[in-house]
């Protein structure tokens, strides 16, 4: 029905200005549409009480930008997560106070995963942003250190208490708790902007034409291939392009003096972790936040699998994989394109195959891509919140 | 004197010697977003009641299942409660059932 209105318009149509319009079949265009609205709907973790909170918020704003919280009181949360590079660092792997193996991720969007970090090992964004106060090599910092900071700065433990509705806590691993729950509320509100794919996208669903005109005909090209042929939206779902979950891509995962394990390491990491959500700093009464944790599966398969990112601003964050080693949007399509089965992990998934793409197609997808690209900011201009008084 | 076992309304499977009734909360199961399933199953005549239940899915074309282990919990006249589901990819989506030595299968696509 849809395709034959469309078929019908872009007959009397076509000779408007603008890009010249697929012929979106209806199977096509029932897959575009799962990739929007944006921005999609969200709801506040429940697993985390401040979660929306705007004073929480504003605190976990200040925490972001403090390099106190590391212990040579020079790394920041921004040090890796750079406001102006789409809040990740453009480096290949990302330094803190050393290096490590992994490429920094953007934080746009952040509030729509269900796992944190490449490997998952988060099951929340208020535990994943305790993860790299403590990691040696990014921030370095201490549960002891961080809660002392809040103590000893009246400022912080003035936020900290309105926040809570409570005096901070004598125990330093709530204390670093909070810190993670509000550096989450704070990062919650970083969203993309809207890009031209969702204006293509949001015209096509009112079979709006002339507003579909605007959408580059290489662009759609691109889009053909990535819900087509391409099958990228198997992993690179819904409107935040993401299904949330690890896969095998064949990228190497041999690291200097051994491997990265990725998911298999991830699923470890998470349940030795004080702060994941089957412990006792998960505010959701109900549990049912916990069920992922609880029921996740740690299989053979996992080991050298990374968790599907984002495509949203994908042409603001490079490099790309979860090492950094594609310099380029063209060389991640290539990377799929030529795809060798053999590398893929042999008891894993059989989804992967190379796609053979010709230059032109290429070149197309990428386009796409780009096109996911935000033309404003969704954020809004930042004002210096007044003194905290008690 | 036991109930008799009856079949709730849901999507409907059988073999020769069972048949269970399942359905899936929230009704459309969408990719990426956990569900809750609700099984009842009963032997038919001269069928022993499965002691061991056990429930997965798996995608048979990608040859993959799911990333999580579905929890059962057993409930009266041969009813369970399942948590856990999530289905991480669109297309053909395979249950199993696995009722004691019986395994039935259902196909489901999901967009």
């Amino acid at each position: 029905m849809i395709r034959a209105l469309l078929g019908a318009l872009l007959l009397c149509c076509s000779a408007g200005a603008g890009a010249q319009l697929l012929d979106f079949t209806d199977a096509e265009t029932r897959a575009i549409l799962r990739h929007g609205p944006w921005p999609a709907p969200w709801s506040r973790d429940p697993s985390n009480r401040v979660s929306g909170s705007a004073a929480a918020i504003e605190l976990g704003e200040r925490m972001f930008f403090d390099p106190r919280l590391s212990s040579s009181g020079q790394v920041l949360c921004a040090t890796c997560h750079v406001p102006y590079r789409a809040w990740q660092d453009g480096r290949a792997r990302a330094f803190g106070l050393a290096d490590t193996e992994r490429n920094t991720q953007s934080l746009l969007d952040v509030r729509y995963q269900r796992w944190f970090g490449w490997d998952g090992a988060g099951d929340s964004l208020w535990a994943q942003s305790v993860r790299p106060i403590l990691e040696p090599r990014e921030m370095g910092g201490s549960v002891a250190q961080a809660a002392a900071l809040v103590r000893g700065d009246a400022e912080l433990s003035c936020r900290f208490e309105k926040v809570f509705g409570a005096p901070v806590p004598a125990a330093d691993e709530a204390v670093l708790a909070g810190i993670g729950k509000a550096l989450a509320a704070f990062q919650e509100t970083l969203l993309s902007g809207r890009s031209p794919f969702d204006e293509f996208r949001d015209a096509l669903s009112r079979s709006d034409l002339s507003s579909m005109k605007k959408y580059p005909e290489a662009a759609q090209r691109g889009l053909r291939i990535f819900i087509g042929r391409g099958n990228c939206g198997a992993c690179h779902v819904g409107p935040a392009f993401s299904n949330g979950e690890f896969h095998d891509t064949g990228v190497p995962f041999f690291v200097a003096g051994g491997v990265d394990s990725g998911r298999h390491g991830g699923i470890r990491k998470l349940r030795a972790n004080t702060f994941n959500l089957l412990g006792a700093y998960n505010d959701d009464r109900g549990g049912s936040s916990a069920v992922k944790t609880r029921q996740v599966a740690e299989e053979h398969r996992n080991f050298g699998e990374f968790k599907s990112p984002s495509l949203r601003n994908v042409a603001r964050t490079a490099p790309y994989m979860h090492n950094g080693s594609l310099a380029t949007l063209a060389e991640v399509v290539r990377h799929y394109s030529e795809i060798n089965p053999d590398r893929l992990h042999s008891d894993g998934e059989a989804l992967l195959k190379p796609l053979r793409l010709s230059a032109g197609e290429s070149a197309d997808l990428v386009a796409f891509l780009e096109s996911l690209s935000e033309s404003a900011s969704a954020l809004a201009p930042r004002r210096p919140a007044a003194s905290c008084r008690r | 004197m036991a109930a008799a076992c009856e079949l709730p309304p849901g999507v409907r499977v059988e073999s020769d010697r069972i048949a269970l009734s399942y359905r899936t909360i929230p009704a459309s199961i969408e990719v990426g977003k956990p569900f809750v399933l609700e099984l009842a199953a009963c032997p038919k005549k001269g069928a022993a009641v499965a002691e061991r239940v056990k429930l997965d899915a798996r995608m048979p074309e990608h040859r993959h299942g799911m990333n999580y282990r579905v929890k059962v919990v057993p409930l009266a006249n041969g009813r369970y409660r399942s948590e856990g589901w999530l289905f991480h990819m669109p297309g053909r989506w395979e249950f199993v059932f696995d009722l004691g030595t019986e395994r039935l299968t259902h196909s489901v696509r999901i967009e």
